[in-house]
């Protein structure tokens, strides 16, 4: 058959339309969270690789020694908990990245980053439920 | 022979900034702190490639001996300027390399030379160089995780202003999963 999943709703979302919209943090090779964009860059062996927020499910934190240990972990299918609607299944046999770790030995930055990731998580999600409740 | 020069250019992952010179016996860039040269004599370079990295546009160098050199840093409008020299001092291509910045954590992973490339809608996301991989994974059947060895030498502790450093990826491939394909095609 076609592309067409049935069933499934699934809502396009784009972090940049080009390289020129990418943060000029991106620079300093550290993750760096454009509100705006509701996109978190990842540097990624000198790449800036950006992430929509709709594409993270969480971030997880732990210190080991002089290091803090930042975890991304991402939405893909295959994960029976948190199962959503708007989960990207535009091609469910494409690969997925799952998770990403970081580690970096100034651990307050890191502190703020995940705070930042959760809270823009927090906030779209808001929005997507009052965005349900109107069409109630 | 006239040289042409690029200032503010990073040569590899470095943190330090130099100049790199183009003329018609080579290239070559020249760190500003520890006045370390790179060469790359004109006879070595057999393909060259432009893509927009973290640091500004990325200028790669294929060699002969099949090693690739990274030089970050370039702006926009150099392209032209790069492109010219590279025609008309070593006879290559400047070829222009897609990057896709659209968010997606899917795609497809694809092993090209001695990286694995993940592409989104045909354009290129990120490299990993498999050379750095130090351990992998599967779990499950369709979980790959790949880690990296720390750059950072142990016992040196880095500056606070030191990139973050990846030290895990994990991907979910479900076509490794047994599946009934054209079953019902």
């Amino acid at each position: 058959g076609g592309g067409e999943k049935e069933g499934k709703t699934w809502k396009r979302f784009q972090s940049y339309k080009g390289e020129s919209a990418l943060p000029r943090e991106v620079e300093s090779l550290r993750i760096c969270v454009d509100r705006k964009a509701q996109t978190i860059v990842l540097p990624v062996h000198g790449f800036a690789v950006p992430f929509h927020i709709n594409t993270i499910k969480n971030v997880s934190k732990n210190d080991e020694g002089d290091y803090t240990y930042l975890r991304i972990n991402f939405q893909t299918p295959g994960q029976l908990a948190g199962k959503k609607d708007d989960t990207p299944f535009e091609d469910p046999d494409s690969t997925f990245i799952r998770s990403v770790t970081y580690r970096s030995s100034d651990g307050h930055r890191f502190d703020t980053i995940s705070k930042q990731i959760t809270d823009l998580k927090k906030e779209v999600n808001k929005r997507e439920q009052q965005k349900k409740e109107m069409a109630d | 022979m006239a040289t042409t020069q690029f200032d503010k250019i990073y040569y590899g992952l470095s943190s330090e900034v130099g100049k790199f010179r183009v003329a018609a016996s080579g290239m070559a860039w020249k760190g500003e702190e520890n006045d370390t040269v790179t060469a790359i004599p004109s006879a070595e370079v057999k393909w060259a490639q432009w893509c927009r990295v973290a640091r500004n546009f990325q200028l790669r160098i294929g060699l002969k001996d099949r090693r690739r050199e990274t030089f970050d840093g370039f702006l926009r409008e150099d392209h032209d300027k790069l492109a010219g020299l590279l025609k008309q001092h070593f006879g290559v291509t400047l070829e222009v390399r897609d990057v896709t910045f659209k968010g997606w954590n899917w795609g497809v992973t694809d092993i090209q030379g001695q990286d694995l490339a993940f592409l989104v809608s045909n354009k290129t996301a990120f490299e990993l160089p498999l050379s750095q991989v130090a351990n992998s994974n599967i779990a499950g059947r369709t979980e790959v995780s790949l880690e990296f060895a720390p750059s950072t030498p142990s016992g040196k502790k880095p500056s606070r202003s030191a990139p973050d450093e990846m030290v895990e990826i994990r991907f979910y491939v479900p076509g490794t999963q047994a599946r009934a394909r054209g079953s019902d095609a």
